[in-house]
């Protein structure tokens, strides 16, 4: 039987795919990673859900915490649920009105049959998450692949993760069934409601304003230089160019013209000849000298020089920033990189 | 001016943390199957030996990268064990006497048929020129060679082979095609590849093999190719290579 279990897409002008942790065991076959662009917003989303649910039903919802959710890109995007839900909304901004009324982001809401949600496009940043209780996939019969939902552009060919999201699409989630929750409390999920308020520790803190400065762990190649080229790369300012996405952003040299004086000197090139496995926020520094960072839908492989890795914290942040932003970079060292990553997850797992 | 250390531990690689959840370590830069053979004889025992705190590690020509979960170990006891490790390993592959079945397979030679670009469609005459040397030429030299793969990646199913004919050696595209065919037989350098599916790509195409270059078989990727195995290009007509296209479609 066709489940009537979903939300469909009644119109979409920006991007949008299904997101969740990522692929995070399958480089060695050639897979990107992939996985949600800003982590932060995406287990943010998915713990409000499971969160509000603990408090009234006393479930084990852990498995929430990393389910498959919508990844939407520059807003614009409609949805009307089939059925009644629960859904959360975080990261960017899109002004989400629920049947036109305007609600808040960062918070947990009851949705019921019929309802529209509707994103516009953000003032800032650039993901938002849609999250759903139990997660969603794109054909009700959909398993994971390779032990993600995660939907990577560049291997939509294989045919493995569903199809790309349009309107039309049908994201399908389980059914919205509390087993422990009592009568009284099922009652009160029967209307369209806000189910969380109080949010002590402002998400939106988490992300910088116009400008970040990216704190990396230095690469050997990076520890060769002379302390002159280390300086001149970490006083240098950089703008995200237009061509970034989720596989790469690119930096463009904010005061041009490009200076004289190359960073990397000819000789320590050419000692980067080889491709080797690249991994999330390297540093890659072609020719042209202009940095490329690669995000959660980089490839496996890089042949660039690299300059270092940025730590992941950091890169949750960078993933909302748009083109035009301003970057510059700053050393850390794996401890502390490790630090902030460990206390980061402490929060959401 | 920082703090982070390069692990030198042994003469024949170094180790260095290249994130929070990953270790690099790199062999003398070259192309050469002995030192790829110790590469990933060591990401096996390596996978093996540290199943439980290992998520993925990949090999390429002098490199192992290592993803591990750095909230179950600390860097300096993964590098500790990935280095007692090594040693054992390297008494492994100087005793011949271990023969594993894994080793048996990779002495495999897998036959990819290629229909090269004898029309001319693509990059074989521009290649032929670039080396002074006949079309028929290069197909004999790309055809006669026997390739090692020697790391997956760029896209699922994409081989990096090694080590072409010097004398079949042209740099990549300055910019690279946006459409590259599925199938596509291709060089670069020292290498060549098979595009697994219709992809951007920059290196020269010189052919196209009906060949499939992966399975997805409940739930499972299985690549034609795997890291370590011998490979070899034979020539095919454009009729067989029809033939086994539309039998490759069924």
């Amino acid at each position: 039987m066709m489940t009537t279990n979903y939300l469909e897409i009644l119109a979409i002008n920006g991007k949008a795919s299904i997101q969740d942790i990522g692929r995070l065991n399958t480089q060695h076959l050639g897979f990107s990673v992939s996985g949600a662009a800003d982590e932060h917003a995406y287990l943010y989303a998915n713990k409000l859900i499971a969160d509000h649910y603990r408090k009234i039903a006393a479930s084990d919802e852990s498995t929430q915490k990393k389910c498959p959710a919508l990844e939407i890109t520059l807003g614009q995007i409609t949805l009307r649920a089939n059925t009644a839900c629960t859904v959360a909304i975080a990261g960017a901004d899109c002004q989400v009105k629920l049947n036109e009324t305007l609600i808040s982001n960062w918070q947990c809401y009851q949705l019921q049959a019929g309802d529209i949600i509707d994103f516009a496009m953000p003032k800032s940043g650039l993901h938002s998450y849609l999250a759903v209780m139990g997660g969603v996939k794109g054909d009700e019969k959909q398993q994971a692949w390779l032990s993600s939902f995660a939907q990577t552009e560049n291997e939509m060919a294989l045919n493995v993760i569903g199809n790309k999201l349009k309107a039309g699409s049908k994201l399908f989630f389980p059914k919205q069934e509390l087993l422990t929750a009592t009568t009284a409390q099922k009652q009160s999920l029967k209307s369209s409601k806000q189910l969380t308020f109080f949010e002590p520790n402002a998400p939106e803190l988490f992300y910088p304003q116009s400008q970040i400065t990216l704190r990396f762990i230095a690469s050997t190649l990076f520890l060769q230089f002379p302390p002159k080229k280390q300086s001149a790369f970490l006083a240098t300012n950089y703008v995200i160019s237009p061509d970034s996405n989720r596989m790469g952003y690119r930096l463009a040299l904010k005061n041009r013209p490009i200076p004289k004086n190359k960073i990397l000197a000819d000789k320590l090139r050419e000692n980067c000849v080889l491709s080797k496995p690249v991994t999330y926020g390297m540093i890659q520094f072609p020719t042209n000298e202009q940095p490329i960072i690669l995000m959660k839908e980089r490839q496996t492989m890089g042949g660039y020089p690299v300059l270092g890795s940025i730590m992941q914290t950091d890169l949750f942040r960078l993933s909302q920033m748009r083109p035009g932003q301003g970057v510059t970079f700053s050393l850390t060292n794996y401890q502390q990189a490790q630090q902030q990553l460990q206390a980061f997850y402490k929060k959401f797992i | 001016m920082t703090t982070q250390k390069n692990h030198q531990l042994s003469p024949t690689f170094s180790i260095e943390v290249v994130a929070e959840n990953a270790v690099l370590l790199s062999w003398p830069q070259q192309i050469s199957a002995k030192q790829h053979n110790n590469i990933i004889a060591l990401q096996s025992a390596l996978n093996q030996q540290l199943s439980s705190l290992i998520v993925d590690s990949v090999a390429s020509y002098h490199c192992l990268m290592i993803y591990y979960q750095f909230q179950l170990i600390s860097t300096e006891a993964l590098i500790e064990r990935v280095t007692t490790i090594s040693t054992d390993t390297n008494y492994a592959l100087n005793n011949p006497d271990d023969n594993s079945s894994s080793e048996q397979q990779l002495q495999v030679c897998i036959q990819i048929p290629v229909y090269y670009d004898t029309q001319l469609q693509w990059d074989l005459q521009k290649v032929a020129q670039h080396c002074d040397i006949s079309t028929e030429e290069v197909i004999k030299q790309h055809s006669s060679t026997i390739y090692r793969s020697y790391a997956l990646g760029f896209t699922p199913g994409f081989c990096y082979l090694a080590s072409l004919p010097k004398v079949l050696s042209v740099p990549r595209m300055s910019s690279p095609r946006t459409k590259v065919p599925k199938g596509a037989v291709a060089i670069a350098e020292q290498q060549t590849a098979v595009y697994p599916n219709e992809s951007p790509g920059g290196w020269h195409i010189i052919g196209q093999t009906p060949l499939a270059m992966y399975q997805c078989k409940n739930g499972k990727f299985i690549p034609t190719i795997t890291v370590g195995q011998r490979v070899q290009f034979y020539a095919i007509s454009k009729t067989e290579f029809l033939a086994l296209e539309q039998r490759a479609a069924l």
